[in-house]
């Protein structure tokens, strides 16, 4: 559709103010992470240090932050492939069966996403107390699978039933096994929905906070999030550390969801969309 | 697959169903059967009594305000990040330059850790060093620096704007992709007949995407009900509970003071409300399912 020239610059204005609105936090916090600890706030704030340094990023790659980063690695990274296998082999199920249970299962996993965490997870303590699992990487991985299972289901479900299942009859009159047929034919042909579902999981688990802040006590078990909370009390005002611990607790699931960003948005939107 | 085949169904369900039963499920029941038991710190033994914590909590001062608080948060977040997110879907639907630039750089708040998100906006809103206060004096606007957080007229506010902050990225990617699905020539059609931009939104836009609007609303509205990070590292549901919601008075009561009971009760009250939720998500979808052969 042609617009007026005016309308078009009274377009790309408003764009510019929605890009500053989403950017200047971030751009703040780049910023403060490579400010100098001696050069000062000021009134009005300098947007870029005079001398910009990495000295905050050393300082606060310390030991314990290394730790939290190492748990959040194998908390969030065991989760991702736990939760994305379990649930493609139950969404096979939900798109392949035609047996009338499977549809008020499904009704179940759907109901099951919406389920307060606040409301739950004192039960889901409990469990873990008397399994003797407190922290532990275990009683966060299995809490985390849990939760993620049913988006994970949900958008791997819609992404296999758009797939044709003509590729898995033929195979099957070829005399291939169920079994066969699902890892020759299905788990190839579904790797988009599973990049898709695995970057919502990563997401997910890579923020987590309030299963983590109850489940861990010590610091040897914290995870990234929890531990960037502990380091507000213990650093007072130090912005700057705290800036950079921040940064470097972003990049990991800014690249890898810019990455692979188309999966993730046509598999998040196709289901949502559609209903 | 075939009849013979659908044992393997039930082995490829199996351990969904198990973790999702126990961990899940079984939660939720445990939840109302601990809401019936009083526990403290003193006395971590759960002890029957009916329903007396109800009856303490129903009567409390804090009740009434943690309800107020979490309608307050749940309209606001789901309306200004619904309307901010469509408004930005509307303009990166036309086509401009540099729109797939601004649409990955409108995405990072999303992919955000909520926690860095409440840490990067607690430093934003601070009195002394925060960039609000700073941009604000700059310009004229405030005379001497606000605590934000730290008011409870404005505490509330400042941690929705977070929330919308955080949230509307969201919001514009469905809009976004419904707006693509919306019938060109439909629109085309609309523009020949004279119908300006506004009309041909109000028109031609909005009722194609009615279904995908309502469904997105009560989903946000459910997702915002039970949000705890950002307000929990923003505020701890201060200053004088004035940000306390739901979650956030759960974990408090539970975690904090080892209230099972109590926790318990106030979880019952937030699963009560999320079951209207979920209705209302079920008959919006249904509506959207019911309408779609026709439209």
């Amino acid at each position: 559709m042609k617009q007026a020239a005016s309308t078009r610059i009274v377009l790309v204005a408003l764009q510019i103010l929605l890009a500053i609105f989403v950017l200047i936090p971030l751009f703040w916090m780049l910023s403060v992470s490579l400010k100098p600890p001696t050069e000062p706030f000021s009134i009005p704030a300098r947007l870029w240090p005079q001398e910009p340094t990495m000295s905050n990023y050393v300082t606060a790659f310390r030991p314990e932050f290394r730790t939290y980063f190492l748990n959040s690695i194998i908390v969030s990274g065991s989760s991702v492939v736990i939760t994305v296998s379990l649930a493609l082999l139950a969404a096979y199920s939900f798109a392949r069966g035609t047996l009338l249970v499977l549809t008020g299962l499904m009704s179940l996993v759907v109901l099951a996403q919406m389920f307060p965490h606040s409301a739950i997870i004192i039960p889901i303590y409990k469990l873990m107390r008397d399994a003797d699992l407190l922290n532990t990487h275990l009683s966060l991985i299995i809490a985390y699978v849990s939760v993620t299972l049913p988006v994970a289901i949900w958008m791997l479900r819609g992404f296999l039933l758009k797939l044709p299942v003509s590729l898995e009859e033929a195979a099957a009159i070829d005399g291939a096994g169920p079994v066969r047929v699902f890892f020759d034919i299905v788990v190839p042909l579904a790797r988009p929905g599973v990049i898709a579902t695995a970057v919502y999981v990563l997401i997910v688990t890579w923020q987590e906070f309030l299963f983590a802040l109850s489940f861990t006590s010590t610091k040897e078990m914290r995870t990234l999030p929890v531990g960037l909370n502990d380091f507000i009390g213990q650093y007072g005002i130090r912005y700057g550390e705290l800036m950079a611990s921040s940064v470097m607790v972003s990049l990991p699931v800014i690249a890898v969801f810019f990455f692979l960003q188309r999966y993730f948005v046509a598999g998040l939107t196709a289901g949502a969309v559609k209903g | 697959m075939t009849v013979k085949d659908r044992w393997l169904l039930w082995v490829f369900l199996a351990p969904t169903l198990l973790l999702m039963g126990l961990m899940l499920f079984y939660p939720m029941v445990g939840t109302v059967i601990d809401s019936f038991h009083d526990t403290s710190f003193i006395n971590p033994q759960p002890r029957f009594v009916g329903w007396a914590v109800y009856e303490k909590i129903w009567t409390s001062r804090q009740f009434p305000e943690v309800v107020w608080n979490s309608v307050v948060w749940t309209l606001g977040v789901v309306l200004l990040q619904n309307i901010l997110g469509f408004f930005a879907a509307m303009l990166l639907n036309q086509k401009l330059p540099m729109q797939g630039v601004t649409r990955a750089l409108v995405l990072l708040p999303f992919v955000l850790p909520g926690v860095v998100t409440a840490i990067l906006w607690r430093f934003m809103y601070d009195p002394q060093l925060g960039l609000i206060n700073s941009l604000l004096i700059s310009a004229g606007i405030l005379d001497e620096s606000a605590a934000w957080l730290a008011s409870s007229n404005t505490a509330m506010a400042a941690v929705i704007f977070v929330a919308v902050w955080k949230g509307f990225p969201f919001s514009m990617l469905i809009y976004l992709a419904a707006l693509q699905n919306v019938d060109k020539s439909q629109l085309e059609a609309a523009t020949i007949d004279g119908a300006g931009a506004w009309r041909r939104l109000i028109d031609v836009t909005l009722p194609s995407i009615r279904e995908v609007i309502l469904v997105n609303i009560v989903l946000t509205l459910i997702l915002t009900f039970n949000y705890f990070d950002i307000v929990w590292v923003l505020t701890r549901g201060g200053p004088q509970n004035a940000t306390h919601i739901f979650p956030t008075k759960i974990f408090e009561t539970g975690f904090g003071q080892f209230r099972f009971g109590e926790a318990a009760v106030y979880g019952v009250f937030s699963i009560l409300i999320l079951a209207m939720l979920v209705a209302l998500y079920v008959i919006v979808q249904q509506g959207a399912r019911n309408r779609r052969p026709t439209a």
